[in-house]
């Protein structure tokens, strides 16, 4: 009777580890996949210019833009940077009749697009580059 | 992101499964010989790893692949002990739920104390301690002094040097620019290692001699600056090498049965030669778990699990086992990557290092691919030490693991 079970589970064994080590690397393949979730050739993103590895703090290599989205470094916004020259609302990008604006929120460093500081509002050009706290960034549009 | 929580189920519960079916099957291998106490315990250690499983996936922000890799490991180790030693497994049984809660409290501990990189000199003077604890107290065992035992309790001081050292050159390198300034600041890290290794020569304990080397040699090629000591290091110990070679007799017997194991197949050759045999009578799929005789090679449930597992299991788990050590280890250089903290990073680097070359050498020994070590496989082997200081390790990874703030305001 052990016997036969045993010849059995033999090969239920082998399937289960497989299966286990298949699904976790089934998991690691997503994961790695979440990192670049942009593909880099359509919608309106904005692209990191620093080498990532220069900053002490963590970004994404890009972001994709949606309607109203908010960059700061509290944990509400949109798009979080744990940069300490950023304020904890900084300033808002809004779509607007396939239109896309920059808006300042009265930051304490304020932001720079093309290395003028944007006073109220300003409309983003496709390659326009985007300064924030020590993070440089290129606003794509592909639409 | 939301499908987070159905995703992680599936490798979880395949481990609950297969645990569930082994612990049956080994109830039904010794079903004469059963008693109350050995099913509460085999029950409660799947319920344990299950629940750690599950709790970690829930608490922790970094990595979650990990532990269960290595419960995976632990548990086709302990099902394969329990098969050949009923009382080891009894015990081992008790050294894996042990781990997993060193595992935790590592990780709290670890966590929730900061400047772990500023203790330079206390780690080097706990392993000096522990040297010369072994050196002194120590008792001998196949050749090798590496044993200590206080009140009953006997453990392995190598074991937990291991982690310390890895810990120093961390912080050495972390604090690399301070100690650059001082005039032999070079030269100290390079200075304290050939310490180590003259301790380890004087145990004779050659398997940690050849972890420890190339553990150092790995980080300093990675991070020191001055790289012709880098080279002179090699040089070095290559030269050591063969001088080990020639003063100790039992390194040459160790060359000799690896060249040709056959010629002394009744002699010093016979545990590799039996090694060789089950690996073969195993084939791909195995003889089926209590059909083979592992009980042929000595030391089969230490250094020899490995052809155990091939010989009941099939060379197919075999390799799977080898595959979980790469995703172990790979995962380990990932998490080293994504580290910002510059001491975590060389330490969660060291600690899949030491995972890699450990699992690497024994693997290597005992299909007589590389001359034989007698170490442990980590977390897979029996014996209380290794397994204690891996998952004191790991628990250290998995804090590595985690994203920790250096730039807060």
């Amino acid at each position: 009777m052990f016997n036969i079970l045993s010849l059995v589970f033999k090969y239920v064994f082998i399937v289960i580890i497989y299966m286990f080590i298949f699904s976790i690397i089934k998991l690691i393949y997503l994961d790695i996949k979440g990192i670049r979730p942009i593909p880099a050739d359509s919608g309106t993103y904005l692209k990191l210019i620093n080498r990532k590895d220069t900053l002490p703090f963590k970004v994404k290599e890009y972001y994709p833009l949606e309607d109203n989205v908010f960059l700061g470094r509290g944990n509400d916004n949109e798009i979080v940077i744990k940069d300490p020259y950023i304020s904890k609302k900084h300033l808002r990008i809004v779509k607007d009749e396939d239109e896309y604006f920059l808006e300042d929120l009265k930051s304490a460093n304020g932001t720079y697009v093309n290395g003028d500081r944007v006073m109220d509002v300003v409309k983003l050009n496709n390659g326009d580059r985007i300064s924030v706290g020590q993070v440089e960034f290129l606003f794509v549009n592909k639409e | 992101m939301l499908n987070r929580g159905v995703n992680y189920k599936i490798p979880r519960n395949l481990l609950f499964l297969f645990e569930s079916i082994a612990l049956f099957l080994m109830f039904m291998y010794y079903r004469n010989a059963l008693d109350r106490s050995t099913i509460i315990y085999g029950l409660s250690l799947i319920f344990i790893i299950y629940i750690s499983n599950l709790i970690l996936s829930k608490i922790v922000s970094g990595d979650n692949y990990i532990f269960l890799i290595v419960t995976m490991l632990a548990s086709i180790g302990i099902i394969m002990i329990y098969r050949i030693n009923y009382e080891q497994g009894f015990k081992q049984i008790i050294w894996i739920s042990l781990g997993i809660v060193l595992f935790f409290a590592t990780y709290f501990i670890v966590k929730r104390i900061k400047g772990w990189e500023k203790l330079f000199l206390y780690y080097c003077l706990a392993s000096v301690f522990l040297f010369l604890a072994t050196l002194l107290l120590g008792r001998r065992f196949k050749g090798a002094i590496n044993w200590i035992s206080i009140g009953g309790i006997s453990f392995q001081p190598t074991e937990i040097i291991k982690i310390l050292a890895i810990l120093m050159i961390a912080s050495y390198y972390t604090n690399y620019d301070r100690f650059k300034e001082k005039k032999w600041g070079r030269y100290y890290l390079i200075g304290i290692m050939y310490l180590f290794v003259f301790f380890l020569f004087l145990q004779r304990d050659l398997g940690s001699v050849l972890i420890f080397c190339s553990l150092f040699l790995a980080l300093q090629y990675i991070y020191d600056e001055n790289r012709k000591l880098v080279l002179a290091n090699i040089v070095v110990l290559m030269f050591s090498g063969l001088l080990g070679y020639v003063i100790f007799p039992h390194v040459r017997i160790r060359f000799e049965t690896w060249i040709n194991p056959w010629k002394y197949i009744d002699t010093i050759g016979y545990q590799i030669t039996q090694s060789l045999f089950a690996i073969s009578e195993g084939g791909f799929f195995g003889t089926g778990l209590g059909l083979g005789h592992p009980d042929f090679i000595p030391e089969v449930s230490k250094d020899f699990i490995f052809s155990a597992i091939c010989e009941e299991m099939g060379i197919l788990t075999g390799i799977g086992v080898i595959m979980l050590f790469m995703i172990l280890v790979y995962r380990g250089f990932k998490i080293s990557i994504n580290q910002r903290n510059k001491f975590f990073r060389i330490v969660a680097l060291g600690i899949s290092i030491l995972f890699g070359i450990q699992s690497f050498i024994i693997f290597g020994g005992v299909i007589n691919m590389i001359p034989l070590t007698g170490i442990t496989i980590p977390f897979v082997s029996y014996g209380g030490s290794s397994m204690l200081s891996s998952f004191i390790a790991l628990g250290i990874l998995q804090v590595a693991s985690e994203e920790l703030d250096i730039e807060e305001d």
